[in-house]
């Protein structure tokens, strides 16, 4: 039996380049800050779950619709969609009215895997507020201190894993929060986004640390980091309403799940390596991600010279994430006046939205639905766990 | 193992649509072997698509980019760099990302070092300000070769990948993406470009629209865009359709009258880990920017088979019909006295 308690509230979502967005997030606690994604729910396969919503806001009702979960129910009942007195659909599932309303809902967790949590009311514009979060659920025998039970769907479905890291994606059209923000209209066949989003943040702040004080609204970071050989869980989930083909650099992913389905039939695998992944809206998608390098080291050089620093490009941005040395843990030469934020000469490999304008903030290349995956020589046991 | 050497121009250039409007690029120029001192003749020669760069399984490529410079441009000092798309176990230093290592300033050289593993079909673009760079045309074709086709046993005979069932006669490139003449028009006049207003109006084949898509190939009135997108076949040959969609949009694109067994996504053949066949029938192939994906047919009934965008507003040129995403198949019957494909074929 677990029990997940959520408050609706407001507050300005931060952007790179200086916007502050006004949304609607789930907190995890009354006096916690709504947040987005909604906080990481991580319950146990067969698990009971509770989940008691209190909506703080004065807008609108809201509710919670649970992708992938069967037989949801609320006190009165199974969940069934809401309407206004007219007759007009306002919710799927059953809502908590506005000023303080609650709602409670009911299931049990029957399947492993990733799942999306979103509103089931007014969706259109509770979700693109940033109404949205995902729900993992760990298989019966899951055990992270025995290795073979440190898996996604179970012992014996191939999806052993080292590190997690859970990726969200999605839009923003800042027209559409300032109209919520104001109670005035908007026309969702108008919606155009500036900002794409993933774990809430967009470029470069998804490669920083989680739970920062000047994000207080955007706690997840969404910096991939790993050592070579490791295998990586990277659960990706498409709040949006577009779908996005997601191109991790430096190596292909095994897809082994979608929807929180383990790609198999019986005993016929049917998982797949891919290098652009298209997560479509709604859609999860469960990678495991490996990348073992090409034996490069200071011993067994790269078969061809770098060029003198004068003679590159480095920096560009005024930044740069190279150790400034072509192998794993060596840190070498950068120019001067450009600010280096690699370190120990980790590899990065950046993980984008190959449609390039979703790589921008508001037109502005770097941004947006971006970030790194790090692969360090060395790395604490703690970092990509999931609590 | 042999190497490959090669040398890529960075530069601008224009292309031309069948409408007869040109539009500001940039692009990649082959002056493998061409003398230090006339490397800059290539300036604003920019080709859409970028030259085909081909490779052995197991070949060492040293593959040269040398930043031109953009005539038309002046004022723009941009770096280049030449990302691998989907190269497997890839360093930073070549992998083109400028954030993660380094680019490639103006009238610099950088030599990137690949020794591909793994066969199949993959693209290549600059990495630098990738928005702006892959839209202006940044964008080329690559195939690595697999190390079936050197046994004895098999001398003389194409195959996709390391199975004698990927076995093909003809190969052919349907490589995806649009032109935001706006966009294009906005960087050559220099002004700035909000990319979230990105709405493209041409809609190319191999770096061409409809009905240019079905010309030659170096046509002398298509100086800068060498690659032709008609398919041709005799009946009854094996036909590999590598798709790659390097565009920002996601296409659906059809042959109607031809099925195609499609048998490898991302340059991975659809295999499971214990050798499950995962290879699949589509009479519509749906591709995302970044994906590649290659598809058989064996040449049907002689006849021309028109292949197009299913996302019918993109057969079109700046909004006129017909045009953009078409391109035809053109399958003929066997000449007389030919001898059947392969033994033991039966028309």
């Amino acid at each position: 039996m677990r029990t997940i308690n959520l408050w609706v509230k407001d507050g300005y979502l931060s952007t790179p380049d200086g916007n502050s967005i006004y949304f609607w997030g789930f907190a995890a606690s009354p006096d916690a800050p709504a947040q987005v994604p909604g906080p990481h729910l991580v319950v146990n396969q067969g698990e009971d779950v509770t989940v008691n919503l209190v909506n703080q806001t004065g807008a609108e009702p809201v509710s919670i619709f649970f992708n992938g979960q069967r037989g949801v129910r609320t006190e009165a009942g199974p969940v069934r969609p809401q309407y206004d007195a007219q007759g007009r659909l306002v919710s799927f599932v059953d809502h908590a009215e506005p000023g303080g309303g609650t709602i409670s809902y009911s299931f049990r967790a029957e399947r492993p895997g990733t799942y999306l949590y979103e509103s089931g009311t007014n969706p259109h514009k509770q979700i693109l507020m940033g109404l949205y979060g995902v729900l993992v659920v760990r298989p019966l025998d899951f055990d992270r201190s025995v290795p073979g039970l440190k898996t996604a769907y179970g012992a014996g479905s191939g999806t052993e894993f080292d590190r997690e890291y859970v990726l969200v994606t999605g839009e923003i059209d800042p027209v559409l929060n300032a109209a919520a923000e104001r109670g005035q209209p908007y026309r969702i066949s108008k919606f155009r986004p500036r900002y794409w989003t993933l774990n809430g943040r967009c470029a470069p702040d998804t490669m920083l640390g989680d739970s920062l004080p000047h994000l207080p609204h955007q706690p997840y970071g969404a910096m991939v980091m790993a050592q070579p050989g490791e295998r990586v869980l990277i659960r990706l989930a498409g709040a949006g309403i577009d779908n996005h083909p997601l191109h991790p650099h430096g190596n292909y992913s095994r897809v082994v799940a979608i929807d929180g389905s383990l790609l198999r039939n019986g005993v016929g695998d049917r998982s797949y390596h891919k290098f652009t992944v298209l997560l479509g809206a709604g859609q999860t998608c469960d990678l495991i991600f490996r990348w073992t390098g090409l034996g490069y080291t200071p011993a067994n050089p790269v078969p061809v010279p770098l060029p003198n620093r004068r003679n590159m490009g480095v920096g560009d941005l005024g930044f740069t994430m190279w150790s400034g040395s072509p192998y794993l843990g060596v840190k070498g030469d950068i120019p001067v006046g450009v600010v280096s934020f690699n370190e120990m000469g980790e590899y990065n490999f950046m993980l984008h939205a190959h449609e390039e304008q979703k790589i921008t903030n508001w037109g502005e290349f770097p941004g947006g639905l971006m970030t790194m995956i790090a692969i360090y020589p060395s790395l604490p046991p703690e970092a990509g766990s999931l609590s | 193992m042999a190497q490959v050497r090669k040398r890529l121009g960075a530069t601008d250039g224009k292309i031309r649509m069948p409408d007869g409007s040109e539009h500001y690029i940039f692009g990649f120029v082959d002056i493998t072997g061409v003398p230090d001192d006339r490397i800059f003749d290539f300036r604003g020669k920019a080709q859409l698509l970028s030259p085909l760069i081909e490779a052995y399984q197991g070949d060492e490529v040293f593959l040269t980019l040398t930043n031109l410079g953009m005539p038309g441009r002046p004022d723009l000092d941009d770096g280049h760099t030449i990302h691998w798309h989907g190269f497997p176990n890839q360093i930073p230093v070549w992998d083109g990302v400028p954030e993660a290592s380094m680019s490639v300033p103006v009238a610099r050289d950088l030599t990137y070092y690949y020794r591909p593993l793994d066969p199949g079909t993959y693209m290549y673009h600059c990495h630098f300000e990738p928005v702006e760079h892959i839209q202006m045309g940044m964008v080329g074709p690559l195939i690595v070769r697999p190390e079936l086709e050197k046994r004895p046993q098999y001398a003389r005979r194409r195959f996709a990948y390391n199975y004698a069932w990927t076995e093909f006669d003809r190969e052919f490139l349907v490589f995806l993406t649009e032109l935001d003449s706006t966009a294009h028009r906005m960087v050559e006049e220099a002004q700035p470009y909000d990319w979230t207003e990105y709405r493209p109006d041409y809609f190319l084949i191999n770096g061409r629209a409809y009905p240019d898509t079905v010309r030659r190939e170096h046509e002398s009135e298509l100086p800068f865009q060498p690659y032709s997108a008609r398919i041709n076949a005799y009946r009854g040959e094996r036909v590999l359709l590598r798709f790659v969609n390097l565009g920002f949009q996601q296409h659906s694109v059809q042959v109607p009258g031809i099925s195609l067994t499609v048998i490898a996504r991302d340059a991975q053949v659809l295999r499971g880990t214990a050798g499950e066949d995962l290879i699949f029938e589509r009479d519509t192939v749906y591709i995302a920017p970044g994906e590649t994906l290659d598809a058989l047919f064996t040449a049907p009934v002689p006849g021309t088979y028109p292949l197009y965008c299913r996302n019918l507003h993109r057969i079109t040129n700046a909004g006129a019909p017909m045009g953009g995403m078409i391109t035809e198949v053109v399958v003929r019957p066997r000449p007389l006295g030919c001898p059947p494909v392969r033994e033991g074929e039966n028309e």
